[in-house]
């Protein structure tokens, strides 16, 4: 049980510490990566001085890429952890609470569910034109209802367990019970969740900014594409559309790649405890 | 996927145009057939009323309908449906007569009492390009002679309004209450050299066929079809002679164009792009519009935005080659930062410790905002300010939102294009108008004298020293800061010669599409 515990607990500083790690480098990389400027080389192929060639106005595509990783993947993690944080506090709240707390959540969750989440993200997005942090409020909080009645379902269970109710006899809180006792069980259902939602924030960043309803400042990905589409029928789409496109797959892949070795991970700890 | 699904919106419409053009050759020899395309479709019914607000809305509905005055191949006014005219001394009194070989579309011989009726109509139910609130009366005199007077003199009532005002039929529009909702294939009864056959809203496709009992001769094709298509798919149906025509051609195609042995008709449109400014703002002040244009470098503007494809515009509203223009030597605002910085320093602005720009300590950021058409022009400027020193908040909005973000001035900078051609009547509305594209400027009323004055002048070189004055005073007061005169193109067969008049297509559209190319 302790190492069970301590090894969730190290999960999460991993994760957090994983997460202050991409903070710092992407902080780091800002500062050093040179500024995205207009220039007069417009549509140069890839060449010596420009490694991905120039796009319409002569911004340099590699330096785009570079500018729009945070904006893209920061966005989706950041976004990911948000609604995740949010699930858990709702979910939560209606296993532990019961009455017209849980039922208020639920039904909560009910109608978020009839509405399709995407409608709403769309209508925002046109009508705030989210930049960084408006992305993130908005994909979060469009997204995280989907994950409640699992977790719900999860911690309704964990909370029937012997460990629990020896906890809650000698006096401990819901808090504590939760934070020590439930979540550490149910850690490989969060850690498939987070990374799922990183997949999907990833697409919603990619698909806002193609459509072009982002700050018009904020270089993504799916931006970046949507440039390029003007030059579709010239040999141009070459540097202009492959390469945030491969980006965007890449890092796709390289989250599902992530997301299974934690849940193999954790299903295999969970073994050799059990 | 949206990606995906341009396109296959890209192939569709090949497929769907190579079907159409079939169906059409069914019906006449290919060889009878003009069609052109252009890359947005669907201009509405061509019907006055119903033709969307723009100049291909226009002018395709020109193909139908008739004005009392034509325009030769050079532009200038010749007889229509007028066949000829007469101006009192006093400049109030019209006397027209009209040609009696005319008859509408269905048949019906034309009147004076259709003009009259059209002037009656057209002041209970405005027509959005011309106003014809000046007629004070009109007397129908005989069948085919009408007499108009006006309240005050107007020295462009010929070239602006008569020559731009479509001639309704009364016995079509007589019994319409709201003609804006008049959607039937009747409201394109016209007396114009081509009748409407089709009109399919949802392609934008529209099919016309000769008038053959057109009173100016024989119009030169059977049918003319008009058709929605992408640049890249009309080069190839183009090369395959199933299109003949190809307005507005983007100019990097133009290589593309010529490679494939197609003509290219290329012209300076005299749509320059201009910075509007919020006149109620910031820049109130004449210094700070000029301290804002010394701050912009124009001929970068053209070297990336446009690769070189453009002329930098003129600055006095009027641009070089244009009908109206006088020669003589305005300010360009030639970039200069530090004559920029000067004047700004002069209004009162410092550079804070960040850099930037402001009043008494505090940043003052520029709200630019404008819509998706000039974003790559938005986000070379902004650079450009950026660099000045300048904060800038760029939002690029739908047009819709840069509209109502101009009406409730919440704005600093905007952009906007818009004709320069034609009659100096036109000026009102593109310089003084609260409509989205005019720069809404009032100053201190010089400006709108001196064009009222123009309208009183009684002989055309009288009218020209004021425009010439007009044309100083703009570019010197800045109402907008004329930036960029681009270049537009044609693309065409041997089959077809586009025309480009140097005051624009009836009101000044600057396009070579007149109806004079579909006349022998």
């Amino acid at each position: 049980m302790v190492t069970r515990f301590y090894g969730t607990l190290k999960q999460w500083q991993n994760l957090l510490a994983g997460l202050a790690v991409l903070l710092f480098l992407a902080v780091l990389f800002l500062s050093f990566l040179p500024s995205y400027d207009v220039g007069y080389n417009t549509l140069q192929a890839p060449s010596r001085s420009h490694w991905l060639g120039t796009n319409d106005i002569g911004q340099d595509v590699l330096t785009g890429i570079l500018t729009a990783l945070p904006n893209t993947v920061l966005v989706a993690v950041l976004a990911s952890l948000m609604a995740l944080f949010l699930a858990i506090v709702m979910a939560a709240n209606a296993a532990i609470a019961k009455g017209w707390v849980a039922a208020l959540i639920l039904r909560l969750v009910d109608i978020l569910h009839i509405i399709p989440s995407i409608l709403v993200l769309l209508l925002f997005a046109a009508w705030i034109q989210p930049g960084f942090l408006g992305m993130i409020l908005l994909i979060g909080l469009t997204s995280w209802h989907d994950d409640v009645r699992v977790l719900r379902a999860l911690i309704l269970r964990e909370r029937t367990r012997e460990n629990v109710a020896f906890a809650r006899q000698m006096g401990a809180g819901w808090g504590y019970c939760l934070w020590r006792h439930i979540l550490p069980s149910v850690w490989p259902a969060i850690t498939g969740l987070f990374v799922q939602h990183i997949r999907q924030s990833t697409m919603k960043v990619a698909g806002l900014g193609f459509l072009g309803l982002t700050d018009p400042r904020l270089v993504t990905w799916g931006s970046m594409m949507q440039d390029a589409l003007d030059y579709l029928h010239m040999s141009a789409a070459l540097w202009l559309l492959l390469p945030p496109g491969l980006c965007l797959c890449l890092f796709l892949l390289l989250a599902l790649a992530l997301g299974r070795r934690l849940e193999r991970y954790s299903l295999a700890e969970e073994r050799d405890l059990s | 996927m949206a990606m995906t699904f341009s396109i296959l919106k890209k192939s569709f419409l090949g497929v769907g145009l190579l079907a159409c053009a079939f169906g059409v050759a069914q019906e006449v020899e290919a060889s009878e057939r003009l069609v052109m395309a252009e890359r947005k479709g669907d201009r509405g019914m061509l019907a006055p009323y119903v033709h969307h607000k723009n100049g291909p809305g226009y002018i395709f509905t020109s193909y139908l309908f008739d004005t009392l005055i034509g325009q030769d191949d050079a532009g200038k006014p010749i007889p229509a449906l007028a066949s000829s005219w007469s101006v009192s001394k006093d400049g109030l009194t019209y006397t027209l007569a009209l040609n009696e070989a005319v008859t509408w579309h269905d048949g019906t011989a034309f009147t004076a009492e259709d003009v009259a009726f059209t002037i009656e109509y057209m002041q209970k139910h405005p027509y959005s390009f011309i106003s014809i609130a000046n007629i004070a009366s009109y007397e129908v005199m005989s069948p085919h002679k009408i007499q108009v007077t006006l309240k005050k003199r107007d020295a462009g009532m010929m070239t602006s309004k008569l020559v731009s005002l479509p001639i309704l039929a009364k016995h079509i529009y007589e019994t319409i209450e709201t003609p804006a909702r008049f959607l039937e294939t009747k409201a394109a009864i016209g007396t114009g050299p081509y009748k409407l056959v089709r009109y399919e809203k949802a392609q934008g496709r529209y099919l016309l066929e000769r008038n053959e009992a057109y009173y100016g001769g024989r119009p030169k094709y059977e049918q003319l079809a008009i058709f929605k298509m992408a640049p890249q798919a009309a080069l190839k149906a183009m090369t395959s002679g199933q299109v003949d025509l190809y307005n507005r051609l983007p100019v990097e195609d133009i290589d593309a164009a010529q490679k494939a042995g197609l003509k290219v008709f290329r012209y300076v449109s005299h749509h320059p792009s201009r910075l509007i400014f919020n006149h109620r703002g910031l820049f109130k002040d004449k210094a700070m519009r000029q301290a804002l244009a010394f701050a912009i470098d124009r001929q970068a503007l053209v070297d990336i935005v446009y690769r070189g494809k453009a002329e930098i515009a003129d600055t006095g509203f009027l641009q070089k080659g244009t009908a109206w223009y006088s020669d003589m030597t305005l300010p360009s605002y030639a970039a200069d930062p530090a004559k920029a910085a000067d004047m700004l320093t002069q209004q009162g602005w410092r550079k804070g410790d960040d850099g930037q720009w402001g009043k008494a300590g505090k940043t003052i950021a520029l709200r630019f905002i404008t819509s998706k058409s000039f974003k790559k022009m938005a986000t070379v400027l902004s650079q450009q300010l950026t660099a000045f020193g300048f904060a800038v908040e760029l939002r690029i909005l739908e047009k819709a939102a840069v509209n109502a973000a101009l009406k409730k001035e919440d704005f600093d900078l905007s952009l906007q294009t818009s004709s320069t051609l034609g009659d100096p009547d036109s000026y009102f509305h593109r310089v003084f108008s609260k409509s989205p594209k005019s720069d809404d400027y009032q100053g201190d009323g010089k400006m709108k004298e001196m064009l009222k004055k123009q309208q009183q002048a009684t002989s055309a070189a009288e009218r020209r020293a004021i425009v010439k004055e007009f044309q100083a005073l703009y570019a010197e007061e800045l109402p907008s800061y004329m930036l960029i005169n681009p270049v537009w193109v044609v693309a065409h067969t041997d089959r077809v010669q586009p025309v480009f008049f140097d005051s624009g297509i009836a009101f000044g559209i600057p396009m070579a599409i007149p109806k004079n190319i579909l006349m022998p």
